[in-house]
């Protein structure tokens, strides 16, 4: 029995040092980041849908499809099947209480730090491969400083420019089913200078049009 | 010091067991698998059921192994040939790795439906799928990238020919699927996946992706 408890008290006493050494904080770089999705993305065959000039797009991010995620950054990704450039008048999120079209909050979006960038899809820098309905081109915009809450709804709105280079331009359009995303759009105005208070101007009864992912980094 | 003894061996052995406990890792979908009643889709000799697993579906799990859950609903025996898996880049067909996928350590194992160690409820239907958990593979799905699961089963086979797969009733699945005719799984690096493949419908045969 004495020998028991001396074996116990020993092996007790190299685990009470064990878990201290483990327990100290190490000098190691933290590591990158995970780019992990924040809400289920566009999965399967993308589709699309052409000619958006004059067009003001809305993609909803439903709060309540958010992963349980924390960031403190979003990104989102835009897919294009066709074209040669696409010239973007302004984007920004607009956030609204979950279920709500009234928006509380507005953030501008960028892409290579402006609000209203031309998109060059005939560049290989930009689009490696040709962009089309199997190869579509995806465009990741800034990081933006927002983090998504499940109580909220976030709305990306961009509005395309009325000219010959969104004519030709073609986005992604899956099936609803295949994503948590949805969206709308509307011809003729540009949504994107609403503000808070103001309403959303319709529902969001589609499949999403351009937007594909939304991520952490 | 007897108390102290005491104490210590009471300590130990709570240690011991708390830290049993811990050990098993919880079982968490790194995918939205296959959701609500299936149907069946039988005689697959000389087929390739593919699964595409996105990378735009991960659940953000972080997990070193994905473990993959095959489902059967008719048949006495499954023989398989070969199973892998394919990665891309997210959208891409491009194959940038092979990953082989086994069952018992082989990677052509058969599977004795019949057994009931196998499948626990005979007989198996689409009320009683059985589902088979293969060997966790060890690969770290990310979101950047697409993957697909290829397994062909045998062909000439009259055990393959009587096998039914599961085959999804609604569309709420990340997992999406194909099929082909031939051995589609002895693809390399740099080759593409068949672009005769649409993975417009959900997947055959594979029902859940987890960490375990």
């Amino acid at each position: 029995m004495k020998t028991v408890c001396k074996f116990a008290t020993l092996t007790l006493l190299m685990l009470a040092i064990t878990v201290c050494g483990f327990a100290q904080k190490t000098t190691a770089p933290r590591p990158e980041t995970t780019t992990q999705n924040l809400v289920r993305g566009v999965i399967g065959p993308a589709g699309s849908n052409s000619s958006w000039a004059n067009y003001s797009v809305f993609n909803l991010v439903p709060g309540s499809a958010l992963f349980p995620i924390t960031s403190t950054t979003t990104v989102f990704y835009f897919g294009y099947t066709g074209g040669t450039e696409a010239d973007i008048g302004n984007m920004v999120v607009y956030t609204t209480a979950r279920g709500s079209l009234t928006i509380t909050a507005v953030t501008p979006v960028k892409l290579g730090g402006v609000s209203n960038p031309s998109i060059v899809l005939s560049n290989t820098s930009v689009c490696p491969v040709a962009p089309s309905q199997t190869t579509p081109c995806i465009v990741r915009f800034d990081p933006t400083t927002l983090t998504l809450s499940p109580a909220n709804d976030y709305y990306f709105a961009v509005f395309y420019t009325n000219d010959s280079n969104n004519s030709g331009i073609s986005g992604t359009q899956p099936s609803n089913s295949q994503t948590s995303l949805s969206g709308t759009y509307f011809g003729g105005t540009d949504y994107t200078h609403l503000t808070a208070g103001q309403s959303i101007p319709g529902a969001s009864t589609r499949s999403p049009s351009f937007l594909m992912y939304v991520m952490n980094n | 010091m007897k108390t102290i003894c005491k104490l210590a061996t009471l300590t130990l052995m709570i240690f011991a067991v708390s830290g049993y406990g811990f050990s098993a890792a919880k079982a968490e979908n790194l995918e939205r698998g296959i959701i609500g009643p299936v149907n069946s889709n039988v005689s697959w000799s000389g087929y390739s059921a593919i699964a595409l697993v996105p990378g735009a579906g991960l659940i953000p799990v972080t997990s070193t192994t994905t473990v993959f859950y095959l489902g059967f609903t008719a048949g006495s025996q499954v023989d398989i040939t070969n199973m892998v898996l394919y990665t891309t880049a997210r959208g891409s067909s491009t194959i940038t790795a092979v990953t082989p996928v086994t069952l018992g350590g082989i990677s052509n194992p058969m599977i004795d439906l019949a057994s009931a160690t196998v499948c626990p409820v005979i007989e198996i239907s689409t009320f009683n799928p059985c589902i088979v958990r293969l060997d966790p593979t060890k690969i770290v799905l990310s979101a950047l990238s697409d993957y697909y699961l290829v397994v062909f089963f045998t062909a000439s086979d009259s055990n393959n020919n009587a096998i039914g797969l599961t085959a999804p009733q609604f569309q709420q699945s990340s997992l999406r699927g194909s099929y082909i005719s031939g051995n589609e799984t002895q693809l390399t690096v740099g080759e593409a996946i068949p672009s005769s493949l649409t993975f417009s419908n959900q997947p055959y045969c594979l029902m859940y992706v987890m960490n375990n």
